[in-house]
């Protein structure tokens, strides 16, 4: 395996590390050197986290993050304000919220700028409208803890037996739609959420909120209207504000506002990119020119617009727990034979010449193929929400439909028209056109299209696909020479009966070789990824969903602007081992038995890489021209 | 009589290219319709459709995105077939401005209002307007109250719906999409009003 230039930069953050772009070495060797500076989970949280910028503690030492947003704007810490450097104390830019007023345990809130000199007494007054965290009453925060997670953990349903049913499809346990509409910021369950997040307008008027009804909502929503306008006001953006446990991350988008309330522990930058996208999919269903109504009426409603899309959002939410292209800004193939794959593509594009702009083919969340029309091209976030919303959208099960919608990425103010018919009960068709008469063409161009398909058994390949899954950690081949048995049920078209099988018995419970449990392949170039299928050990969605969540912090760390990016990191935790590898073609994010060997896990990350070209053929849309210039 | 059970013209290969404007197929035997529902979101348009299609119902209410097209052939007593062309448009605000995409062309609208919403009906004129003032200047129109198994929860009196209709020249008819009551007689009975091409 060559690694053409990529060097070291393991947590350690030893400037002299870049040296090793000179004198490129495998991982094994940029690695093996540095196991000096292997983090293990004893490190004190406050070196780990000064000396990598990575927000990375483990649950219950969230309070004493010392987080530094670093953005000429703002500067926002938590609780550890004295632990602060001096230097940062900017005379004037130091808020402390009352903690009382607050309702936390501790710490309260300290906003920091750097630019203005307001100060706020209480940007929330727990009577009217105050968002009180779980550790709502001080002094009770273990038995609010275990409270909490009674009312939470409704996300991802849990309660089932059969963990190999989940394996097989995390989302198959998940109810679309809105819970709890009863509920309101008064209700303690409410409270309790763990992850909230609204859409409102800039005159405080609520758009949309995951949870409880938007329309008794208005205080809350206004509260909020309020800590943006009076930053604003001062001439600055607040983007977060962290309260104990609590997150409160905003993304303005001219008088759309959305705002993120957490307790998950998930990176800031991870919740604004999914304030992006859920800001997107708002675009998605409405366009930019819903701007429009604002500055005819600043005091418009907007909720009867999006009428009968809470779906649509709530599936967006579910999805930042199971799906990594929500963070990966990549998306993901459906395994194919090459053939197969070229011949889906080739109707494609026969149609794609024929005037319509985008021709996308897909099983669930995964591309079969999809061609633009010449030098059109799709952002793989706007793929990721047109996907959603159109599965979740249980009426284009039932029929063929011509519906507006608009890609954010492609073109925020104009509406495409979509034309969306499902072959099967997973398989759908899109033809995305600019023209709204185009409906009876496009509807021709399905016909056509559907009959090669059928012709050249493409959707009986997808069922197959479907069936047989993906990538298993299992199958990872142990030595590299022989190459004929790299994908067993892709690469050689086995015998349909599965002959006894040669590692998954052993490896059973345990994962793949070297304690191996899960890995996703990034191809920078194709703007794709491929994920294993889940196996045990991670074979619940609470486990898929944690494993996720520790991927999301890596790859923050790994992007961090500040400091990074990363080249490797390896990281050891009570829960996993996590490596990371970041070189120019792709990021490679592997998960460990937390007892895993290092140089073992770094060789089993080689072969992982070498396994993906080996099939990159039948795992990857090749050929394809590429989304973004 | 009653519907054929042609699955949405996932068969269906002779499509005209743009589209059958005001139904006028050229064979008199079998005529061609383009059939727009419009009305307020949840009063059952989607229903009612199914239920003419497919022959289903389903209680569990399905949010329509844009519109679907489904189509369905009926035969008729006097041997001709008449095959709809069914826009199935969502009856949410935010389509209201993209509804002439559907409308343009149609020879039949029917109009479709929630008998237990007085809202919905009052929607539903809006709609007979619209159609008034931008549809095709022959477009057959039909008023329907749906929901009609929930008499105990009317709010809307058929006398209403009827004057409404009367003054309006529009044809008037209480369906229930749950119990398929009145379902196929609205389909028939606009198949009786189409204009019949003269024989070439």
């Amino acid at each position: 395996m060559s690694s053409s230039d990529s060097s070291l930069s393991i947590s350690s953050e030893d400037p002299s590390d870049r040296n090793h772009d000179l004198n490129p070495k495998s991982i094994e060797d940029q690695l093996a050197s540095t196991s000096l500076v292997e983090i293990d989970a004893q490190e004190p949280e406050d070196h780990r986290e000064i000396q990598n910028g990575v927000d990375y503690a483990s649950a219950g030492e969230g309070s004493h993050h010392q987080e530094i947003e670093n953005n000429d704007e703002e500067v926002i810490v938590d609780a550890a304000q004295e632990e602060l450097p001096s230097n940062f104390g900017v005379p004037g830019g130091l808020v402390e919220v009352e903690e009382a007023s607050m309702g936390l345990g501790r710490g309260g809130v300290v906003w920091m700028r750097t630019n203005s000199e307001l100060e706020v007494d209480r940007p929330s007054s727990p009577s009217s409208s105050g968002y009180a965290g779980e550790r709502g009453s001080s002094g009770a925060s273990s038995g609010g803890v275990s409270g909490t997670d009674e009312v939470v953990e409704d996300e991802i349903q849990e309660d089932r037996n059969d963990a190999v049913d989940d394996v097989l499809d995390s989302q198959a346990s998940w109810v679309p739609g809105k819970r709890h509409v009863d509920e309101d910021d008064a209700s303690i369950s409410w409270r309790k959420r763990k992850k909230h997040f609204f859409i409102l307008s800039h005159s405080g008027k609520p758009i949309y909120s995951r949870y409880g009804d938007e329309h008794k909502l208005a205080g809350f929503s206004a509260t909020l209207q309020a800590i943006i306008s009076f930053v604003e006001n001062g001439g600055d953006r607040v983007k977060l504000v962290r309260a104990g446990k609590h997150q409160v991350v905003f993304l303005v988008k001219g008088p759309i506002y959305s705002v993120c309330i957490s307790c998950t522990e998930e990176p800031f930058e991870s919740l604004r990119g999914q304030l992006e996208l859920i800001y997107g999919q708002m675009i998605l269903i409405l366009t930019k020119s819903v701007n429009r109504c604002f500055e005819k009426n600043p005091k418009f409603d907007m909720t009867p617009l999006l009428g009968g899309t809470d779906v649509v959002f709530s599936s967006l939410i579910h999805s930042f727990s199971w799906n990594p292209a929500t963070f990966l800004h990549a998306y993901t193939c459906l395994p194919l034979a090459y053939g197969t794959r070229q011949a889906a593509g080739a109707i494609l594009q026969d149609v794609a010449d024929s005037g319509v702009l985008f021709a996308i083919l897909m099983c669930k969340h995964k591309v079969i193929s999809l061609v633009g029309a010449q030098k059109a091209s799709l952002h793989p976030d706007d793929m990721l929400l047109l996907a959603n919303f159109v599965m979740s959208s249980e009426s284009f099960r039932t029929s063929e439909s011509f519906s507006p919608i608009c890609l954010p990425r492609y073109n925020p103010m104009a509406f495409l028209y979509a034309y969306v018919h499902y072959l099967d009960v997973d398989t759908y068709l899109m033809l995305l056109t600019t023209s709204s008469d185009a409906f009876y063409h496009l509807k021709d161009c399905r016909i056509r299209i559907e009959m090669v398909l059928l012709k050249s058994n493409v959707l009986s390949e997808v069922q197959r696909s479907m069936v047989d899954g993906g990538m298993r950690v299992e199958d990872l081949p142990v030595d590299l020479l022989p190459r004929s048995r790299t994908f067993p049920h892709l690469g050689q078209h086995k015998l349909p009966t599965d002959s006894p099988d040669r590692f998954r018995e052993s490896y059973a419970g345990v994962g793949g070789p070297a304690g191996l449990w899960h890995f996703i392949y990034r191809s920078i170039f194709l703007d794709q990824y491929v994920s294993s299928e889940f196996s045990a050990p991670i074979s619940t969605p609470k486990q898929q969903k944690r494993l996720y969540r520790a991927y999301q912090k890596f790859y923050t760390s790994m992007h961090d602007r500040g400091i990074g990016p990363h080249k490797t990191q390896f990281r050891r935790d009570e829960n996993y081992v996590l490596l990371c590898w970041v070189t120019q073609d792709f990021e490679l994010y592997a998960a460990f038995d937390p007892l895993a060997d290092k140089a073992l896990a770094i060789k089993t990350c080689n072969r992982v890489c070498q396994w993906v070209k080996d099939v990159e053929n039948e795992i990857f849309l090749l050929g394809a021209s590429p989304f973004s210039w | 009589m009653g519907c054929s059970a042609s699955l949405p013209d996932r068969s269906s290969g002779r499509l005209v290219g743009a589209n059958s404007d005001n139904g006028g197929a050229p064979d008199a035997k079998n005529l061609r319709v383009k059939l727009v529902l419009l009305g307020d979101s949840g009063v059952g348009k989607s229903c009612i459709v199914l239920r003419f299609v497919r022959g289903q119902f389903d209680p569990t209410s399905k949010v329509t995105v844009g519109a679907s097209f489904l189509s369905q052939t009926i035969a008729l007593q006097d041997s001709t077939t008449v095959k709809f062309e069914i826009w199935d448009t969502a009856g949410q605000e935010r389509y209201a401005a993209l509804a002439p995409l559907y409308y343009r062309g149609a020879a039949v609208a029917v109009v479709v209002y929630d008998i237990t919403s007085p809202d919905s009906f009052a929607k539903a004129q809006y709609w007979v307007k619209e159609l008034q003032k931008h549809g095709s200047p022959d477009i057959i129109m039909a008023l329907v109250g749906n929901k009609a198994d929930l008499h105990e929860k009317r709010e809307v009196p058929a006398q209403d719906g009827i004057e409404y209709a009367e003054k309006n020249e529009m044809f008037f008819i209480e369906t229930s999409a749950k119990t398929a009551d009145n379902i196929n007689q609205l389909f028939e009975e606009i198949a009786k009003r189409l204009p019949r091409p003269t024989t070439s």
